[in-house]
Order: C-alpha cells, then structure tokens, then sequence
C-alpha cells in the first residue's frame, strides 16, 4: 500500500457552491430560398470532418394512406429504371456513407451522413435514387413480407399494443388515429405508392438542413439539385378529433409486466402555457428525481422507469406518462400516479424542488444547444411550428419566473385524473 | 487525433485529461475495472446490482442526483460483463459538483437496507422488462452458456439466475464494494474546457484522501478452443424461428478483432451482403439476417442471428448456411470492397468522435485496454489489414467445431 501524505481536510458534507446557467447564446442557421419554395438551411463551422443533409418531406402518415406513406418511405432508395437497390447501396457504400428514412405523422425525414468531402457525392447518388425512385414490384413483395413479420414480434410487445391503443383513443375521429393492421399489406398496391410519392415527395419538399465545412461550389450544386423538387404543399384540413378518456386495459397471456399509457391532449410551444407546464412536468415525470421516479421506482420499485412527456406536433400536442410495470401492481401504480397529480394541484411545490428543477431545467437546454449539430436541431424543433430562435430567450425568462402558485393553477387545469386516458396492456 | 493529458494519483486513481474548447460543459467519466465477468458464479448479476446501488447515497451525502441536477446536470451509468462506467453531463462552471459526488461515492457508500431492497426490486423489474416480456428476449440468458462453459462470459450482466439478485445481502454488497470500487481500479476522464493545472488541483482535493487499496490481480479462466458444434433448441411463444450462430473468436486488441469487425460488416450488411443477397433474397429462407460481434474485452463472439420465414425451417437454413460460408472461404475479398468498409468505418467513427460524451467513454475504455492513446491507433489496426488476412481468417473463424448453434422453436399455436 502506498502512503498517503497529508492534505487539507474537506468537509464532505458541504456540496460546492453553484452558479446558475447565465446565458445560452442561439446560433441561426444561414437561410436559402428556393426557387422552388422550399428553404435550406445551412450550418457550418464545425470542428471535424462530419457533414450531414436533412431533406424534410410533407409524407408523414397522415398525409395521405398510412400503409402507402409507409412502403413509400421504405422503398425510397430500392432501385430506379436504371440502377437496382444494390447498386445503389454499392454506389453509397463506396463513398462511405450512410442514411437513414424516419416516417411520423406529418413528415418524413431523409438523412445522409458522410465525411464533408464526400458528402456531395454521396448526395447525387442518392437524389438520382430519391427522385427516381421506381418502386419496383418485387422490392415491395420483398419489403411487405419484411414488414408482416416484424409487425407479428411486434404484437407481441405490451408496449407496442399500449402505445397503438392510446394513439387511436386519444385521436379519436382524426387521420391522426389510422394505424396500419396486420391484413392492411395485402393491398399493398405499387400504383398507390408511386402516388403518394408523386405528390408527397416530388411535390412535397418542405425544407433542407444542410450541415458541414462544405465548399462554396458544392453548396451551389446542392440547391441546383434541390430546384429538382416542387415544394407545393397542400394546407392541412382542421383539425377535428374527439379524444377517449376512461381506463382501458388489454388482456395479453403470459405477460409478467403490463405496460401503461396515461394522457390527455396538450398543446404545442406556441401556446401561453406550454414553458411553464414545462416545467411543471419536468417536476411530476421528467427527469431521475421525479415524483413519479421518486416514489414509483426509489421507494417501491414497481418499475425500472416511469416519465412523463409532452409530444408536440405541427399544432397540437399530447401529454403521456408511460411506464412497464409488475402485474400484480399496476393498479397499486395507478393509485400512486393519481396521488402524485392530487399533491401537484394540492401542496404547494417548496422553493428547494422547484430551484433544482429550474436549474436543471437550464442545464440541460445548454446541452442542447451545445455543438453544431444540436443548435441546428434546436432550431429545427421551433421552426416546424412556425417559431423562431427568439423562442429560447422567452422560455428562459418563462422559466425563471415561474412560481409555485402557477404550477398549482396548472396542475388544478390540466392535470385531473378524471380527464385522462388511461391504457394497459399485459 | 484525440489528444489527452494523463497523470496518476498517489492512492493509485488514474485521471485523463481531454480539453475541448468549444464546450460550455463538462464531462465527468468514471470507470471501474468490474463486470460482470468478475462476479462469484454462485453471486451473478451483482456488478449491475451495484450500479444500481452507486446511486442511493453515500457516506457524506444522502442522494447523489439532486445535488448534480441542482447543479444542471445529468448522470446515468452502464454495466457491461466487462465494465461498469458512469458518466455526468453538466455545465462546465459547477465541475466540483459532479468531482464531490464521485469522489465520495468513491470513498464508500452509505449502504441503507431500504435502498438494497428496492434497488433489488428495480432490477427485478428490468429484468422482467427486458428479458422476460420481450419475444427473444432471454435468447442471450440462454446463449451464453452454450457459447461459454469456463470463461464467466457464460452469464449475463442482469445475472445467470435472477434468485442470486434476490437473495443478495448487505453483507454480501459491502464485500463487493469493498473489493472493486477504489481508487486502483477506477479511471476518471474529465473533458472540457480547463486547464491542466486546474484539473490536477481539483482532483488531488476531491479524491486524493481516499484510501489506497491493493488492486485485486483478475485470474478468469481462458475459454477453451471448442472441440465440436453445440446446440440448444428451445421453444418459445414466438412468431417466428429464430436462430444463434455464435462462433470463437479473439479478444479486443488481438488483430482477430479488427478482422472480426469486417468481415461481420461484409456478410451482414443490409441489401449487399453475402447473408441478405444468398438467404433473404435470392432462397427466401429468411426475414431478417445480420452479422456482428459481441466486442468484449476478453474473447468475444461473431454472432450470425435472423428469422426464419413461414413455411421454411432452421434446418433448410442450417443447410444452405454451412455451404455458403465455405464458397465464402474460398473467395477472396477485392481490394476495393475492403477499402470501402474501412471507409464506412472511419465515417461512423467521426461521427461517434463528435460527441463529448463518447469521446471521454471511449478514452476510459482504452485506458483500462492498457493506453488511452490506443484510439488513435484504431484506424491504422484497420488500413494495416490485407485482403488475404481477412480470408485467412475466415477460413479459421467459420468452423463448424467452434460453433455454438441457439435455435428458437416458435411454439405451434
């Protein structure tokens, strides 16, 4: 053993001295129109040799048939009239790249990553596939039988079948609730999806995120390219739905955890209330030290996690708690939820709690905006809603003036187990 | 080039250094020399089971998240069967806080019975979570030990039985503790935007008075060279048949690895590998195929894994398998195609690089491998290779002998 030699003795008991987050500077992004409609956006000054380019499409599910958006978005780049998806892959693949087709509800996502000096490219391989995309037959039977086998293991997932039911009772009367089934890919039909590509995609660009040290020229080549696509996008119809409330549980056999959805509809970040229900829900179910944490898992381990959320949309949102839990206490869980809503609209929040939770809070949205690649997202989660950088400021100042009154007031509006809609599965 | 500082405490904690300008916050890294391959086979699942515990309080202080979260950051940790890392994420300016929590917690743990008995209900729970409610999910729990019989590989991090988590006492946790968790067996990494002479004051206050500790000498048995295939069917509630190929291989700095690495890039990709062209597409044996290696620390596995087709079956698979991978033996790679995974590797490195985070995981990993400087050799490991290694060694690699086959019965209905 080696010696120790003496030092100053700490006192351990005594935690160091914080200094709050004073600022957070938001970088924009260099904005492009055009010709076509669409907007690039363009960010670099990075410190590596990393680029990426996001092509944001209005092709979400509820765009148009949910099973067409789907095998749409998986056959994007699965051949042309003049090269085969292996070609294709073979073509990447040469240039190291690599990308990635993200469906939701009202957009799909295209993303290409590659070093910057290849990223151009990469890109024209994959534009020429993107734009030329000819869905042949046989990829499709290839890709519908793919996804009848991964939709029967996913049948099989109390998650899964939770997470369905909630989205079609909590949209209930909206395009926001038509899920895909089982039988639905037998009509898969290559006419429908050579449709929904026609309008979606080759009609349907909405915006470009383009980041990474690129060259001035292959900047330019990059919007001649893009002129390609026509940005004419149909205004979304009102919305209209009438959400479900009520508890709803599904039988699964052999299941030893049931997993639970609980929510109620929500707004987005352009509403009044948004910032400080933020912070609000943080307390009740997002972050390690939440109540919900705090009592469902630290003190009677019913459950590896539990959070809550708000899921946003173009405009609206959603608010969720979702947790797996132990058969036998799922309704032990339930009661101990309700309870955690009563205390919110009940006890006022104490100055300590509601302190750590506003730090925390402003710690973690400099996280976000650390690095080229987060501000970029950062932005790019506020300007799909029709906001601006200018949002941050405000929710930094919304934030620190939050009170423990308000949050009650909150908790007492939107926080009522009666009004929820309460799944199960397992 | 990542570049590093590296400097040792007296008590024998080994501290790196990585400066990154550019960031308002700060990384702090700690990575304890213990896995679960560690663990008394009659006591599994308990490295994971303390990383549960790390969290519930130590001596001088009561919790350890909220004076962190206070603080604006984050902390989670992972436990893998080689090691157990924990990480924090906070702005740069409160680094002391997250130095004070690991430093203590370090020292020793406050170890209440309420906290083991609902950390042992927790992991209970994720076991239930990921193992038991999920279609395949115990496919590991029973793959492990058909692929390793001496090396303590042969159990899972959640633990070989979940009655050794059930029946864990504090006795058993303080021993734990005090045999793996000093300053010996730790690496600390810090990353941000310090000075040296900073890091090196800061660290000597916060961990310098913890007691020295002999550092236990790892004697784990090798795995022996398989002598012949070994199979395991078992049934379960499953929509489809699925299988485990799990074959031999080296360990994470032999040059096995990075030929490993390749050649499961080679055969497993998506659309133009050797599995997915052959099987997927053009005999229609299967819905899903894919190669990888398991990576660890000592020797590790190269897993071909996948689901079988309606009407099809594990034997039409076996069949066409074996063949398939022999034709692969006897056809050398072209130059170009090595040349293009080596590129799609130093890609996804690149952006792996990017993240704080990472970078100061992966310099604690390569530390514990022997150097932290290891990591800029990764690359050269991969451009040094030959096309005629690669078959060389899958002519070694693909041998039925070494092979330990999991096949996955879908139950009739």
């Amino acid at each position: 053993m080696k010696q120790q030699t003496n030092r100053a003795v700490i006192d351990r008991t005594i935690a160091p001295s914080l200094r709050p987050v004073e600022h957070i500077s938001f970088v924009a992004p260099h904005t492009y129109h055009l010709k076509n409609g669409a907007v690039l956006y363009f960010r670099q000054g990075l410190q590596n040799d990393t680029s990426k380019i996001e092509l944001h499409f209005a092709a979400g599910s509820v765009c148009g048939d949910p099973l067409s958006a789907s095998l749409c978005a998986g056959l994007l780049i699965n051949g042309t009239k003049q090269k085969t998806a292996k070609q294709i892959q073979k073509a990447l693949d040469a240039v190291g790249a690599y990308y990635d087709v993200s469906l939701s509800q009202e957009t799909t996502v295209v993303t290409l990553y590659a070093l910057k000096d290849q990223l151009l490219k990469a890109y024209r391989v994959f534009h020429d596939s993107l734009f030329g995309a000819s869905f042949p037959q046989k990829e499709l039977n290839e890709l519908v039988h793919e996804r009848q086998q991964k939709f029967m293991v996913q049948q099989q997932k109390v998650s899964f079948l939770a997470q369905r039911l909630f989205q079609r009772s909590l949209f209930a009367g909206s395009i926001y609730a038509q899920q895909i089934q089982l039988e639905d890919f037998k009509r898969a039909d290559r006419s429908a999806i050579m449709a929904f590509h026609q309008q979606h995609y080759l009609h349907g660009l909405k915006k470009v995120f383009l980041i990474g040290d690129i060259s001035e020229e292959a900047l330019q080549a990059f919007q001649v390219l893009l002129n390609v696509f026509e940005s004419q996008i149909a205004a979304r119809k009102a919305f209209e739905w009438q959400p479900e409330q009520g508890a709803t549980h599904i039988e699964h056999e052999g299941a030893v955890q049931s997993a639970v959805r609980i929510g109620r509809p929500l707004f987005n970040k352009t509403h009044p209330d948004f910032c400080a229900f933020s912070v609000l829900n943080t307390i009740l179910g997002d972050y390690f030290g939440s109540r919900l944490m705090s009592n469902i898992r630290e003190d009677k381990g019913y459950t590896y996690g539990i959070g809550s959320h708000i899921v946003e949309n173009s405009k609206f949102g959603y608010f969720v708690i979702g947790t797996e839990v132990g058969v036998q206490t799922r309704t032990a869980t339930f009661l101990e939820i309700q309870k955690e809503f009563e205390r919110l609209q009940n006890e006022a929040i104490s100055d300590a709690e509601l302190e750590l939770v506003k730090s925390y809070l402003m710690g973690q949205l400099l996280k976000s905006a650390d690095g080229p690649y987060a501000m970029l997202d950062l932005f790019a989660n506020v300007e799909t809603i029709g906001l601006d950088l200018s949002f941050y400021d405000h929710y930094i100042a919304e934030i620190k003036a939050v009170d423990a009154k308000k949050l009650q007031e909150l908790a007492k509006q939107y926080l009522n187990w009666d009004q929820m809609l309460i799944i199960s599965a397992g | 080039m990542i570049h590093f500082e590296r400097f040792i405490l007296e008590n024998g904690l080994r501290v790196l250094f990585h400066k990154e300008p550019s960031t308002p916050l700060a990384v702090v890294n700690v990575l304890y020399d213990v896995g679960a391959r560690d663990e008394n086979p009659k006591q599994t699942g308990f490295a994971h089971l303390f990383e549960h515990l790390m969290f519930g309080g130590s001596v001088h202080i009561p919790d350890f998240d909220a004076p962190l979260q206070a603080a604006g950051g984050q902390s989670n940790a992972f436990t893998s069967n080689d090691i157990t890392n924990y990480y924090n994420v906070l702005p740069a300016h409160n680094l002391d806080t997250a130095l004070w929590l690991e430093s203590d917690r370090m020292r020793s743990l406050a170890f209440t019975p309420k906290s083991l008995e609902v950390q042992r209900q927790v992991v209970i729970e994720e076991f239930k979570q990921r193992y038991l409610n999920q279609p395949y999910g115990d496919a590991w729990l029973q793959l492990r030990p058909l692929a390793y019989q001496k090396h303590p590989y042969r159990w899972a991090t959640i633990g070989k039985n979940i009655k050794h988590i059930a029946d864990a006492t504090m006795d058993d946790v303080r021993a734990f503790f005090q045999k793996h968790y000093h300053p010996s067996n730790a690496i600390l990494c810090i990353v941000g935007n310090f000075e040296l002479a900073e890091i090196q004051q800061k660290v000597a206050y916060f961990f310098g008075d913890i007691p020295a500790q002999i550092k236990v000498e790892r004697k784990l048995p090798e795995e022996p060279i398989q002598k012949r295939l070994r199979q395991k069917v078992i049934v379960r509630k499953v929509p489809a048949d699925s299988f485990y190929y799990a074959f031999q291989m080296g360990k994470r700095l032999d040059k096995d690895y990075y030929l490993a690495d390749l050649l499961s890039d080679h055969i497993g990709n998506e659309k133009t590998g050797l599995l997915f062209t052959e099987l997927q597409r053009k005999k229609r044996l299967v819905s899903e195929i894919t190669a990888y290696i398991t990576g660890s620390i000592d020797n590790g596995l190269f897993v071909i894994t996948g689901k079988i087709n309606p009407k099809r079956t594990l034997m039409e698979l076996d069949d066409a398998l074996w063949p398939l991978l022999e034709k692969y033996k006897g056809k050398k790679m072209s130059k170009s195609a090595l040349q293009q995974l080596i590129l799609k590797l130093q890609t996804a490195k690149a952006f792996q690089d990017q993240g704080l985070l990472n970078r100061a995981m992966n310099l604690s990993f390569f530390e514990l491998l022997g150097d932290a400087a290891l990591i800029d050799k990764e690359s050269e490991r991969f451009t040094s290779i030959q096309t005629a290694d690669l078959q060389t060694y899958a002519q070694q690699l693909f041998d039925k002998n070494r092979c330990a086959l999991l096949q996955i019965q879908a139950q009739l209905p």
